[in-house]
């Protein structure tokens, strides 16, 4: 187990995401593809922080998985909604932010 | 008091009445009173003229004193004050005198008018006089500049008074345009002068070239103040004014601007051959050509006017034969008996009701103080010897002898049969005769238009006497000595009022008469103007317009297009779809990663 792999690791799951959000339609997807991004991240900073000694790096990443809740947590309401709105989460169907 | 002390009060006085009835405008408003605040302020202003006259009389020397004017990096580029000496002091009076009486004949001829009008009648006499005085006491040509700029407007306001009537306003606008339009020459000939001498003196020293541009812009604007040929066309439009109007600007005062102004220039016209000799011809042609119109004027009031431009004429070829003098002495006699024959062609409208020759006839007989400053008027006016402008009009003709080849002191002497035919003719046409049915109950006015005629009547008569004294005044040489003029002007002057008693006093009409009559109803030289005006004037005008609504308006429409336009476009960028921001988020990370890398 090398650095070069954690990061290599950690690039293709931002890739994975990266494509996810590009592509997907569907808004739980959508969601799901940023939070594998974060993750990426949060791999990148346990990783270093293993290699270069520390807890820095690990601690780190409690408080990026505790922010990332919060957020995944308003992504929902916001999935919720517009499921309410327009009885499905296809996101395209929702373009009402540029009135 | 000390002279300047009493020139500025001469000069200030009738501003002084303008400002007050302007402000107080109750008392404007109530008409009469107004009439006697102004009387009031010409009195004061005569008054302190006459002191100063007087003075210069018993030996008072030539007074001036200047204030700095315009300021140029600390030095005082032009200067404003009064000058008094041997030009400015007669004339000073003589406006007075003119402007006093004038004045006076209005409170009863303009008795009729509300009480409003009549205000502000009186007003703008007021504020011309003041222009008037600006003028006449300017010590150098740019304040000359800005009182005869002020003499334009008060004129304009003047002829124009009864704005109500179409007539009226379109001569007031003529009379201002074409004004205006030579005085660009004053303008640009002030701009030439300054920059090639760094003064506006009468006397600045220049070479000839210079001095003949100056000159010749100058001239362009007397030609058009002064009723010359061609820009003399709105003088007898101008009638349209109440007729005591006319006594004041087209005698003594506005008309006569353009006169003083060479006058006082005369050192710089000196040095200008060219333009003298251009005055000269100019000055014949509209003495010879204006008498010939007035000959068939059936207007009272436009034979004056015609005439006035004749005697201008006089004036300006006496000015262009180098005898400065001479215009000068014509302008003040003219002044006087031309002021006279206005008020009584006044007085007899007042008594008539109308302007027309052909409704007058055996005026004599009802008003015989009219009658009598009408023969007088008209007897100087010919050149009758003895009366005033016999004396000037003699000393305009021998200055003219062999000039310009002889034919402008023949033409002036022509002018002159002309001038006692066409006065022989109004004469016997309205005041002798059968009694026309308009002049059955014709009267004379009251003291107040009675007294003006009276008092105008002596110097009328006798100011011809004074040119002696008037010469001395200006270092002018003056002799009266019986030569070959003298005598073939009076045979002239008689010799026309003969020639109107035998085709006139039998109802006839003047040889040549119908060819006039078609000229002036052809009116040439008013039709080109007109011409000029809408091409040029108006075209100039239209052009600007076009430029105006598709350049001008065109630029500010563009930017207020240009802004929605772009805002509509970059409104697209905002979809709404949650997907392409987030893409965008994506694309904007991988471009921030790659910078990092290649950095």
């Amino acid at each position: 187990m090398t650095l070069s792999l954690c990061i290599l690791l950690a690039s293709a799951l931002l890739a994975i995401g990266a494509y996810g959000v590009a592509t997907r339609k569907e808004a739980v997807p959508l969601l799901l593809s940023v939070e594998l991004m974060a993750n990426a991240a949060n791999i990148l900073f346990a990783s270093f922080g293993h290699f270069r000694g520390g807890p820095a790096g690990q601690i780190f990443v409690l408080f990026a998985l505790a922010i990332t809740v919060a957020e995944v947590a308003v992504g929902l309401a916001l999935v919720m909604l517009i499921y309410r709105r327009h009885g499905d989460t296809a996101l395209d169907l929702a373009s009402e932010a540029r009135q | 008091m000390s002279p300047i002390t009493l020139a500025v009060v001469a000069t200030l006085a009738p501003a002084a009445t303008a400002l007050l009835l302007l402000v107080l405008f109750p008392l404007r408003h109530r008409g009469m009173p107004a009439a006697w605040v102004t009387l009031l302020g010409s009195a004061i202003s005569l008054a302190a003229s006459c002191k100063l006259l007087v003075d210069r009389i018993g030996g008072a020397a030539d007074e001036r004193a200047v204030v700095p004017w315009i300021e140029e990096r600390g030095r005082a580029m032009a200067e404003i004050g009064v000058q008094l000496d041997g030009v400015s002091l007669p004339m000073l009076v003589i406006v007075g005198v003119v402007a006093l009486c004038v004045q006076l004949f209005s409170v009863a001829y303009m008795h009729d008018e509300p009480p409003r009008a009549f205000g502000r009648y009186f007003t703008l006499h007021a504020l011309f006089l003041f222009s008037m005085n600006v003028v006449v006491v300017a010590p150098n040509l740019l304040q000359l500049f800005a009182g005869w700029e002020l003499v334009g407007l008060t004129s304009y306001l003047l002829i124009g008074f009864y704005f109500a009537k179409p007539s009226a306003a379109q001569a007031a606008v003529k009379a201002f345009w074409m004004t205006k339009l030579a005085d660009m020459g004053f303008l640009f000939g002030l701009l030439v002068l300054y920059v090639n001498t760094g003064s506006f003196e009468w006397t600045a020293p220049t070479s000839t070239v210079v001095a003949t541009w100056v000159s010749a812009l100058l001239f362009v604007a007397v030609v058009g103040k002064s009723a010359q040929f061609p820009l003399h066309i709105w003088l007898p439009d101008a009638m349209e004014g109440p007729t005591p109007v006319s006594a004041l600007l087209h005698a003594a005062t506005m008309v006569a601007a353009g006169v003083f102004l060479v006058v006082r220039a005369d050192p710089l016209f000196a040095q200008a051959p060219a333009t003298r000799e251009v005055m000269l011809w100019i000055g014949a042609v509209t003495a010879v050509f204006a008498a010939g119109l007035a000959l068939v004027q059936r207007d009272i009031k436009k034979v004056l006017a015609f005439s006035t431009c004749s005697q201008l004429g006089y004036m300006v070829a006496a000015l262009g034969a180098g005898n400065a003098f001479a215009g000068f002495f014509h302008l003040g006699t003219h002044a006087f008996f031309k002021a006279l024959l206005f008020l009584a062609a006044g007085s007899v409208i007042h008594a008539v009701h109308s302007n027309d020759l052909g409704d007058m006839g055996g005026l004599r007989k009802r008003l015989p103080i009219t009658t009598a400053a009408f023969v007088i008027g008209a007897l100087s006016l010919a050149g009758v010897p003895g009366f005033a402008g016999f004396f000037s009009k003699d000393l305009v003709l021998t200055a003219l002898e062999g000039r310009g080849g002889g034919a402008p002191w023949v033409m002036l002497l022509a002018a002159a049969f002309l001038t006692a035919f066409y006065m022989g003719r109004v004469l016997i046409k309205a005041f002798w005769g059968e009694l026309s049915q308009k002049a059955e109950h014709a009267h004379e006015g009251g003291l107040s238009m009675t007294g003006p005629l009276v008092v105008l009547m002596i110097p009328s008569f006798a100011s011809g006497f004074l040119g002696g004294w008037l010469a001395g005044q200006v270092k002018a040489e003056y002799h009266l000595h019986l030569g070959l003029t003298p005598v073939l002007a009076s045979v002239m002057a008689v010799a026309g009022l003969v020639a109107a008693v035998v085709v006139f006093g039998r109802g006839g009409q003047a040889p040549g008469a119908r060819i006039l009559e078609k000229l002036d109803a052809w009116s040439l030289v008013d039709r080109t103007w007109a011409t000029a005006y809408r091409l040029g004037l108006l075209g100039v005008a239209s052009i600007a317009g076009w430029i105006d609504r598709y350049v001008i308006d065109g630029l500010m429409n563009l930017t207020g297009w240009s802004a929605i336009e772009g805002g509509a476009s970059a409104r697209r960028l905002q979809t709404g779809l949650v997907r392409d921001y987030a893409l965008l988020v994506v694309v904007g990370v991988v471009v921030l990663a790659l910078m990092g890398v290649l950095r």
